[in-house]
């Protein structure tokens, strides 16, 4: 067992010691909320993740009684609370990634970058890629995010989405094949085949 | 370049958050962890304070409740009318009635309105007991809690049907607490606010104020719970000019399910006359208790409507408030350091 995995193994066994001594949630806290607040922060920009960082962790604390303790690593269940937390600002979501794809300008990101020049040759495909992805599915939206920017398996999205592994697989396939279209015209019909060989 | 590591690089320069960022969020959790543990004042020292009276179990209820009652404008949320039924509480309208008798307090911006109370509330922790509390807060009139001052000490607890009061329990009792500061954050969204510079200007017809009541939730049993625990928001350490106050009792008197307690004490052992809302998720029955002469507010309890739910025989009294007094200083007193 990696490093790593040793210490997310942990993970249940804290949130069962939280149930007696709440405080011990702390613990799950300080393992996860940096990540979380990067995707969501991603997603969303800073000021609305804010809001859902915070109301994940009490969300989950709230709801630690029904956490189910065959599953060692929290973080799907984390990124699945997070991810519903995140519905409310799909708005948001699809009006910052169409401002991209109109003008190129990211308010998302506005924050953290100073050399706005750097990434020009980028720049067409940036925005492309941004308005494909304001135009996929939200439930395909969140499953490629999870697996590109969160780096959660098949597995661990169909546990934090709640769906099927097949609709998974499904999902992320077509938002793939979504964004292939937008960026190089590629005929997606041509390349589903090689898309099933992923996990 | 395909398109996963294009992907991969979109959006890649927003960092892993700042230390200050993460203790934010890592704030909001500890106290929710403080409030879970028992939230007996003298104990958690390290953890961050928000101690608003009205707001403790508007707070558990807002968490439970998810999604609805922390929506921000902006969220896709559909429009929902509030159709406001009509008032059905006598108490309530007895109360909108002898408002104008009361004397009217006119706190100016840079003063406080000070309250004076007892407390009653379940200590869930290792052991379960009823702890008790004086209280005197400072609200600003401008402003959240932050600005706020509390001085307390804790009174003698009440035993927890079922359970020995632990010695724990005893630990600072007839000790002064403060004076030291309310709340470290306060990050209540507007509607929720409590303050009288934000009260004053609610709306004071009974209709709009309903809405208020109702903002951002749906019309089912848990809306309505929500939007009467919103009315204890507005009762508890809070003070309404008198034109918001009589809406707002016209209002609450139309909330669906409120009925009438004749006979209700309060934390002070004062009788009086409650208009009630039975909550059947929680189990309990949610009182805000009236003089039956004068109709002043004088404070709540909850008792206990579903002993399995609420994990206490029926007819337990839970949680009571008792308000003193109600006045305006110019200044609040200096804290204690930390």
């Amino acid at each position: 067992m990696s490093e790593e995995s040793r210490a997310e193994a942990d993970d249940a066994s804290c949130i069962e010691r939280s149930r007696r001594d709440p405080e011990v949630f702390a613990e799950v806290f300080h393992r996860h909320a940096s990540d979380i607040t990067r995707y969501v922060t991603r997603r969303l920009g800073e000021d609305a993740a804010d809001d859902v960082v915070a109301e994940t962790f009490l969300a989950a604390f709230r709801q630690r009684h029904g956490y189910d303790l065959s599953h060692p690593s929290a973080r799907p269940w984390l990124y699945g609370i997070a991810t519903n937390l995140m519905r409310r600002h799909v708005r948001t979501e699809v009006r910052q990634l169409r401002l991209v794809e109109r003008t190129g300008v990211d308010p998302v990101t506005a924050s953290f970058t100073d050399r706005s020049d750097e990434r020009l040759s980028a720049e067409a495909s940036r925005r492309r890629l941004a308005g494909a992805l304001a135009s996929l599915p939200k439930g395909h939206r969140d499953a490629l995010l999870l697996f590109t920017w969160a780096g959660l398996s098949y597995a661990e999205i169909s546990e934090a989405l709640g769906v099927r592994l097949g609709t998974v697989q499904s999902r992320i396939n077509r938002a793939r094949n979504r964004l292939r279209e937008e960026l190089g015209g590629i005929n997606p019909l041509a390349t589903v085949s090689e898309e099933t060989v992923c996990e | 370049m395909n398109e996963m590591t294009q992907l991969e690089r979109f959006r890649a320069e927003v960092p892993q958050p700042g230390p200050a960022r993460v203790r934010r969020h890592e704030e909001r959790l500890l106290a929710a962890i403080a409030r879970d543990a028992g939230g007996a004042p003298e104990r958690g020292r390290r953890t961050p304070r928000l101690r608003l009276l009205g707001l403790a179990a508007g707070l558990a209820a807002a968490v439970t409740a998810g999604v609805v009652v922390v929506a921000r404008p902006g969220a896709e949320a559909p429009q929902i009318i509030h159709p406001m039924p009509v008032a059905a509480s006598e108490v309530l309208e007895r109360a909108a009635e002898h408002a104008s008798r009361a004397p009217e307090l006119h706190p100016e911006p840079g003063q406080f309105l000070v309250f004076e109370s007892r407390t009653m509330n379940p200590s869930y922790g290792t052991d379960r007991y009823l702890y008790r509390t004086w209280r005197k807060v400072w609200l600003p009139v401008r402003g959240d809690a932050t600005g706020g001052v509390i001085d307390g000490e804790n009174l003698p607890p009440e035993p927890f049907p079922g359970w020995p009061v632990p010695a724990e329990a005893y630990e600072g009792v007839g000790r002064r607490s403060g004076p030291e500061k309310l709340a470290d954050f306060d990050d209540r969204v507007e509607y929720l606010r409590s303050d009288y510079d934000y009260v004053s200007r609610l709306p004071t017809e009974p209709q709009k104020m309903y809405e208020h009541l109702y903002t951002e939730l749906g019309n089912g049993p848990r809306d309505d719970a929500e939007a009467w625990n919103r009315v204890r928001g507005l009762l508890t350490e809070a003070y309404l000019p008198r034109a918001q106050r009589v809406a707002l009792f016209r209002a609450a008197a139309a909330i669906p399910g409120v009925t009438t307690v004749r006979h209700a004490v309060d934390a002070a052992g004062r009788t009086g006359i409650a208009a009630a809302r039975t909550d059947p998720v929680a189990g309990r029955r949610d009182e805000f208790i009236f003089d039956p002469k004068t109709y002043l507010y004088l404070g709540e309890r909850s008792v206990v409507t579903d002993a399995a739910k609420a994990e206490a025989p029926v007819g337990t009294v839970l949680t009571s408030s008792a308000q003193l007094s109600v006045s305006v200083a110019d200044h609040a007193p200096a804290v204690k350091g930390d």
